[in-house]
């Protein structure tokens, strides 16, 4: 069965004809070639596939598009502007917060996220914030470097 | 050294913009026009023989272009480790038998995934189940269920090379019920030595399987092009020459007629060097197909079928002196392998590579088996074999000074090995900084006071707290196909460069620290250069990213390409500025100066142009190799462990202080610390993210993370089961880097990716018995065995 549903995908709004049964890491992927949300485990237990929904951090693997109908996406494809690294993605080069890169796409989008609801968070609540992100190569130490280096 | 430009500063990662905005294109990001999709079905029995795989309604679906069974490679053998003692016991698809849950039956490729799936489910296969056993000791035993018996008569994929060993008659491995391989060596006078020891003990340890949780799961992409017949193929892995050769053999194409692709790797750490049957199957049904084939696993295949961290159980008998020198050692490994051999007889071969660099120790012996069960394959994981053997070596020399109420350090300190020892196989340490990393990580854990403090704590105490300690080591490359690496500069008429390499960034960096050793011996800045890696169509040659050889073996390849470019436009540049010869001219920011008189200068553009137009047309490409070590010819005998192993160890002492919560039996890992001898570090920033991520993954294996089995069937094929480190976990953390100038590697390097996965292992096991006063000798370290270590359950 499809539905037609209405996305804003990085400030782009887009109509879609979508199977029901599709989740929205599917849509991106799939169908809008958005490759940068990544697909770790399907099963909503890494975050790489972590997008901001109407500005929150949400697991796309878990969604089904259709929750998604006219709402607002914003996927790691649509951070940085007019070539220019955000700052985020900036602190993560810079403090060696990326290394294979697998799972940075939902990091940089869950902390952009994090320091616009607490601009000022603790380390623990750095540690909080991405505790459903898996990386298996940083041991997460410079990717909390990065993440504080935005703390006043 | 520190006139450096470009090397051992923090440079940013080349590829971090790719990566921080989502271009990166990993293996599972390809997708081709006119792509179908693969999916494998899979044994459900641990050991059984297969009578009939009928695919008659499955090919009948539509949508379905291809279903493949073991009838049509009847004949494709394959295997990680494929010499003449160790013929190739791998098939991509089961022929007679299957031997664990998980062993590949069919593979079909069809429109969509969903198609795929609906395929696996049409195709009737009937077992006929036979008797199977999971535990290694019961599978040595007489009357064990025989897993492998058939015969193979395979010969090694290297032999064309001429470099193993040639030996008329291959000598025979004891007579042990599913051995898969044996290693014995043994040196001094062993017997003798534990009758003059003042003391000995004997201990056993054991650890269980682990996965490496690669965040990018495998896949593969598959491209056959019938008009210039040739297999294209994108594939996540950390070695693309290696897989080129694998998959020559198997499908009987030449190399040339094979391109690796390059495409990011999302993780690796040892797990995406051997050649799986969802490659090969990918390859297969694409040229059976005539359509581009991709095969991604899922999670749960992940776990279950590409490679885990061998378990092994590691007996160990010391004979020392009442002042804590090591006399004599006699250990022995038993590794399980799993249905297939995987890299059983490497495993056990490297848990002596990693066990006898550390310390220097007179008499020795040290024999391993890998054993077939029905349990997943085994294969390379980081430090292979490294985690399990000082894991096990640490703790009993910490229950030893324990008994002998000596410091472990000081027992560490009088028999670590010194910078200029040659060890017993003739490898030289040219650098070694044990005892620097010894001091340096007692003092940053604050070892004497800590552990006063840990002795001092009232028995009542819910929470107890200590410190432990560990050492290791791990090589910086070795022979192994294709045995060397080799690195192409070609320089641009703008005066910038592009170098081509083999190797692999699969996280560790490589792309940006070999930016920098092109950089600082070269004169360019990191911006003006470009890498194109990955690519066996572009790339010359290279060991791939494993073995920890990046740093040092393609480090040197880099470097002399890079002096190679140089020296040609020295040579122009001295024709340009009407010198007898370019001797005196310096490069720096893209110019070419004379030393003595920086006036007198021409720029690389300048100098390039002129090679063009006076030079016989020379653009200049510059071209460097190495070889993966230079002295020697051969790979070490994996039997006898002769032979030479590595050009250069890198060493570490890793320190942790934990917290038991005695009440819940739960461990707190409060501090970690990591002194690490890599020689010179090319960069700060990539080396502590080796380290950091080195610790994690050691913590993780120390204190929760286990592949739990019952009957060959994997029970927590999730991350979320699996229990592998997350953000809250992260302890609080120091490292130190003991820069000790590595002679043989490219501005002083060796290696750091590896090693340090090891010590955090022991130091954790050592702090523990700190805390609690009594020793657990399995890791993990669970609650439930530390509440039954205090009799609490």
């Amino acid at each position: 069965m499809e539905k037609t549903i209405r996305l804003t995908v990085n400030g782009e709004e887009k109509t879609l004809k979508i199977g029901v049964q599709q989740t929205l890491l599917e849509v991106l992927r799939e169908d809008l070639g958005l490759t940068g949300t990544k697909k770790g485990c399907n099963q909503g237990e890494c975050g790489a596939c972590t997008v901001l929904l109407d500005g929150k951090p949400v697991s796309s693997c878990l969604l089904l598009a259709v929750k998604a109908d006219g709402k607002t996406v914003l996927t790691i494809e649509g951070l940085a502007q007019a070539g220019e690294l955000h700052p985020m993605q900036q602190a993560f080069n810079e403090k060696g917060a990326i290394q294979c890169g697998f799972c940075s796409p939902g990091m940089i989008l869950v902390a952009k996220s994090l320091l616009e609801r607490n601009p000022n968070p603790s380390t623990q609540e750095i540690k909080e914030a991405i505790a459903g992100n898996i990386c298996r190569c940083t041991g997460y130490l410079q990717i909390i470097e990065a993440i504080r280096s935005f703390v006043s | 050294m520190n006139d450096y430009n470009y090397i051992g500063k923090e440079i940013p990662r080349v590829d971090g913009p790719a990566k921080a905005t989502g271009q990166a294109v990993y293996t599972v990001d390809v997708k081709l026009p006119e792509m179908l999709y693969g999916k494998i079905l899979r044994s459900p029995h641990p050991h059984a023989r297969l009578l009939k795989v009928d695919t008659s309604a499955a090919e009948q679906l539509p949508g379905v272009e291809a279903v493949i069974t073991g009838e049509d490679l009847q004949e494709v053998r394959y295997a990680f480790v494929d010499t003449p003692r160790y013929p190739a016991d791998e098939q991509p698809l089961a022929t007679e038998k299957v031997r664990y849950i998980g062993d590949e039956v069919a593979a079909v490729a069809a429109e969509s995934e969903a198609i795929a799936e609906k395929a696996l489910s049409l195709i009737k296969v009937e077992y006929e189940i036979l008797p199977a056993v999971f535990d290694p000791e019961k599978a040595m035993q007489e009357g064990a269920p025989v897993i492998h018996g058939e015969q193979s008569a395979s010969t090694s994929f290297w032999e064309d090379w001429g470099v193993a060993q040639q030996k008329k008659t291959v000598q025979e491995d004891p007579s042990i019920n599913n051995l898969s391989g044996h290693t014995f060596v043994s040196f001094g006078d062993v017997e003798q030595a534990f009758q003059e020891a003042d003391y000995s003990r004997e201990d056993r340890f054991e650890l269980k399987p682990t996965a490496h949780c690669q965040m990018e799961p495998h896949a593969a992409v598959a491209s056959y092009n019938p008009l210039e017949d040739k297999l294209h193929v994108w594939l996540s892995t950390q070695g693309i020459f290696l897989k080129r050769l694998f998959l020559s053999k198997t499908l009987g194409l030449p190399a040339s007629k094979i391109r690796v692709h390059h495409s990011f790797v999302g993780g690796a750490f040892g797990g995406k060097i051997d050649l799986f049957p969802y490659e090969f199957c990918a390859a297969y049904l694409s040229i059976k197909t005539r359509r581009p084939v991709k095969i991604e696993l899922d999670r749960e295949e992940v776990f279950m079928t590409t490679r885990q961290r061998h378990p092994i159980i590691v007996k160990i008998k010391t004979g020392v002196k009442k002042d804590g020198t090591i006399l004599a050692q006699d250990i022995r490994v038993i590794a399980d392998n799993g249905g297939y051999r995987g890299s059983g007889p490497v495993v056990i071969f490297l848990c002596h590579g990693f066990s006898f660099p550390v310390y220097n120790v007179p008499n020795y012996r040290y024999e391993g088996f890998s054993i077939y069960t029905n349990n997943g394959i085994r294969g390379p994981q980081r430090g292979h074999g490294a985690p399990q053997i000082r894991f096990a070596i640490d703790s009993h020399l910490d229950l030893i000074a324990r008994d002998l109420d000596l410091d472990l350090l000081t027992i560490m300190h009088k028999n670590v090995r010194q910078e200029g020892d040659v060890l017993p196989n003739g490898d030289r340490l040219d650098s070694c900084g044990l005892t620097e990393c010894l001091m340096g990580a007692a003092g940053a854990i604050d070892w004497q006071k800590k552990r006063e403090q840990s002795h001092l704590q009232a028995n009542g105490n819910r929470y107890r707290r200590g410190v432990g300690i560990s050492l290791c080591s791990m090589f910086s490359g070795a022979m192994y196909y294709p045995f060397a690496s080799a690195a192409v500069v070609k320089m641009h008429d703008d005066g910038s460069a592009t170098l081509f390499t083999g190797a692999q960034d699969i996280g560790q960096g490589s792309y940006t620290t070999m930016s920098q050793v092109l950089a600082e011996e070269l004169g360019i800045g990191i911006e003006d250069i470009c890498v194109v890696a990955g690519d066996t169509e572009l790339c010359p040659i290279d060991l791939g990213s494993f073995l920890s050889c990046t740093a040092l073996v393609t480090g040197n390849a880099v470097k002399k390409a890079a002096a190679d470019a140089k020296r040609q436009m020295l040579e122009s540049a001295a024709d340009l500025l009407g010198l007898a010869d370019p001797a005196g001219l310096k490069t720096q920011n893209k110019m070419i100066y004379l030393e003595d008189d920086p006036q007198k200068s021409v720029s690389f553009a300048q100098a390039i142009q002129a090679s063009v137009l006076k030079r016989d047309g020379n653009p200049i490409i510059g071209r460097g190799s190495f070889k993966g070590y230079p002295r020697t010819e051969r790979y070490p005998s994996l039997a006898k462990a002769k032979g030479l192993f590595t050009g250069a160890y890198g060493f570490a002492a890793q320190a942790a202080e934990v917290e038991v919560d005695t009440l819940t039996g739960l461990v707190r890992l409060v501090k970690a610390v990591t002194f690490h001898d890599c020689g010179f570090p090319l960069n700060k920033t990539v080396v502590e993210g080796q380290i950091h991520g080195c610790v994690s993954m050691g913590a993780g294996q120390a204190l929760s993370e286990e592949v739990h089995l019952e009957k060959g069937q994997l029970f927590n094929p999730s991350f979320l089961h699996y229990q592998l480190p997350i953000a809250l976990d992260t302890p609080e953390s120091a490292e130190g880097l003991v820069a000790t100038i590595e002679p043989s590697g490219p501005f002083g390097a060796k290696e750091v990716g590896e090693g340090c996965v090891a010590g955090i292992l022991g130091a954790i096991a050592n702090a523990v018995h700190d805390a609690i006063g009594v020793r657990i000798y399995s890791l993990p370290i669970t609650p439930e065995k530390v509440l039954r270590a205090l009799k609490k359950i």
